[in-house]
């Protein structure tokens, strides 16, 4: 619906079938897919097995202690036709820590969706850190996200996806746009938390609604499993944004949802509450 | 004479036959007397009174809306049309545990929980049902199909029945005379039937909510105090 909007704002009626057909043949459609897994050796966490392809490609910086990728998406940016898939599996006893170099864009999108697909598995005893860094989402943009988690038994897992719509320091609006989104967990094949958004058309005007986000641009979905999860929970709720909650689903499963007026307040918020449920060793990409 | 008496007659034949009975089992269901508690939950509402977000008739009536449109009484209003189309318990399992993980917090799934257990309980002892404990509406559901009830009237008067508990609760937490909170009830009924029509057919992808603010609402309104309502 949006694309077709945008493509009938932008031409004259007549001109908008060809053309779009030639933007399909320039724009060029980035693919990139990897899959990682860890494994415990000799006490530490290492690279089991690791493929990547086109445009993603995946750094492993040095750290003392986990094993940490940082995925690059080389293409700059989520358009029309753009494909990622990434699959990560903590195998049992590993540390296994996920992030991205910088911020992921989702640029204007005038013929279809970018879509990106995540599905990460931890077992038994390890653990697994999905902390990517914010996604800005640019006017026209259109992305399909979805993210599965597949734990076992008393696996922990961290997981985070900050949202930017439009950076307010750039002068930057989302007018219009299209976002969907889903996040899935399952522990032991039993759904543990299920989470879509489902933004379309009118963003700006969404956003600003009652119950929605009352003009907040910046948001962040904040997910931790683990057996010190409650002992955190005060301490996590004490570097809250007043427009931000945290709380205990199950004994051990915290879920957070912070909303702020910008990417910059929400990193504010965000980053301690990484720190002390990452044990500090957020990615140092975090902080550049 | 006889031709008015006929008239009459075939008049209150006709009342009798439009009026089902069945229609009647649902209103009573979601009354306020039958007893679940709804009384007792707020959905959050207190939290957003006490941060400012809803501050007066307006805001109440859009942060309503919200919830209709793009919110939980929506994703509701789905998991009962899903729990009332099919006879499979397993299904009806698996829909409980969707609303279990889609709920935003502690107090969000305690109240579907608490409710859902009070009527199941309630329901399953008068009509003798087989009726297990599940969420409210999937329990809501699951029970209109054991009685081959209305599914659409189903969801209409359930989206009604949390509309008028939540106006209901905002009247005793800010200053909203009698007269507003029925108006705003009035104006928000087009939208129950709207919803009861759009889920009619809707399937488990269907389901998604925008309603950030309301989900922050529910988190926070653990550590409020004073309060009056449970969530």
């Amino acid at each position: 619906m949006v694309n077709r909007n945008l493509s009938a704002k932008m031409l004259t009626r007549g001109a908008t079938k060809r053309r779009n057909v030639e933007l399909e043949q320039i724009i060029p459609r980035s693919e990139g897919r990897g899959a990682l897994s860890s494994k415990l050796y000799k006490g530490r966490s290492v690279i089991d097995d690791f493929r990547c392809s086109g445009a993603l490609r995946v750094l492993f910086p040095r750290t003392d202690q986990d094993l940490s990728a940082i995925l690059i998406n080389t293409s700059g940016g989520l358009t029309s036709g753009d494909i990622f898939e990434f699959e990560a599996t903590a195998q049992k006893g590993s540390n296994l820590t996920l992030s991205t170099q910088a911020a992921e864009r989702g640029y204007r999108a005038l013929t279809g969706s970018a879509v990106t697909q995540t599905t990460l598995s931890v077992e038994d005893g390890a653990r697994l850190n999905w902390l990517p860094q914010e996604l800005i989402l640019f006017d026209g943009c259109d992305i399909e996200r979805s993210l599965t988690a597949n734990m076992q038994g008393d696996a922990q897992f961290l997981f985070v996806e900050p949202m930017v719509f439009g950076r307010t320091a750039m002068k930057e609006t989302v007018n219009r746009g299209r976002f969907l989104d889903q996040v899935t967990i399952y522990r032991d094949q039993i759904l543990l938390y299920f989470d879509r958004v489902r933004l379309e058309d009118d963003l700006k005007n969404t956003l600003s609604q009652r119950a929605i986000a009352q003009g907040c641009l910046a948001m962040v979905n904040l997910i931790y499993i683990g057996p010190d999860a409650e002992a955190h929970l005060d301490t996590v709720r004490s570097h809250l944004p007043i427009t931000g909650g945290a709380t205990m689903i199950e004994d051990d499963v915290m879920v957070g949802r912070v909303l702020a007026s910008d990417g910059f307040e929400l990193r504010q918020a965000l980053l301690p509450i990484l720190d002390l449920l990452s044990q500090n060793t957020l990615p140092k990409t975090w902080r550049l | 004479m006889a031709t008015v008496a006929r008239i009459v007659m075939n008049m209150g034949i006709q009342r009798i036959m439009t009026t089902d009975p069945k229609l009647l089992t649902l209103v009573h269901w979601l009354s306020p007397s039958y007893p679940i508690g709804s009384f007792a939950w707020s959905h959050g509402i207190e939290a957003a009174i006490a941060q400012g977000w809803i501050e007066d008739d307006q805001s109440l009536k859009e942060w309503l809306t919200d919830l209709v449109q793009q919110g939980s009484i929506r994703n509701d209003a789905i998991l009962i049309s899903l729990a009332y189309g099919t006879t499979d318990y397993d299904t009806v399992r698996n829909l409980n545990a969707t609303a279990r993980a889609l709920a935003a917090s502690k107090e969000r799934i305690r109240e579907a929980e608490r409710q859902g257990t009070a009527f199941a309980k309630t329901t399953r002892e008068v009509w003798k049902l087989n009726l297990p404990d599940l969420m409210l509406p999937v329990a809501l559901g699951y029970a209109a199909r054991l009685q081959d009830l209305d599914g659409q009237s189903l969801t209409a008067i359930y989206a009604q029945s949390v509309l008028s508990n939540l106006v209901l609760a905002a009247q005793r937490l800010m200053a909203l005379g009698q007269t507003s909170a029925q108006t705003i009830l009035l104006e928000l009924t087009p939208l129950c039937a709207e919803l009861s029509q759009d889920v009619a057919h809707s399937d488990l992808d269907d389901i998604y909510s925008n309603c950030f603010l309301s989900d922050v609402a529910s988190m926070v309104h653990e550590t409020q105090q004073p309060r009056l309502f449970q969530s």
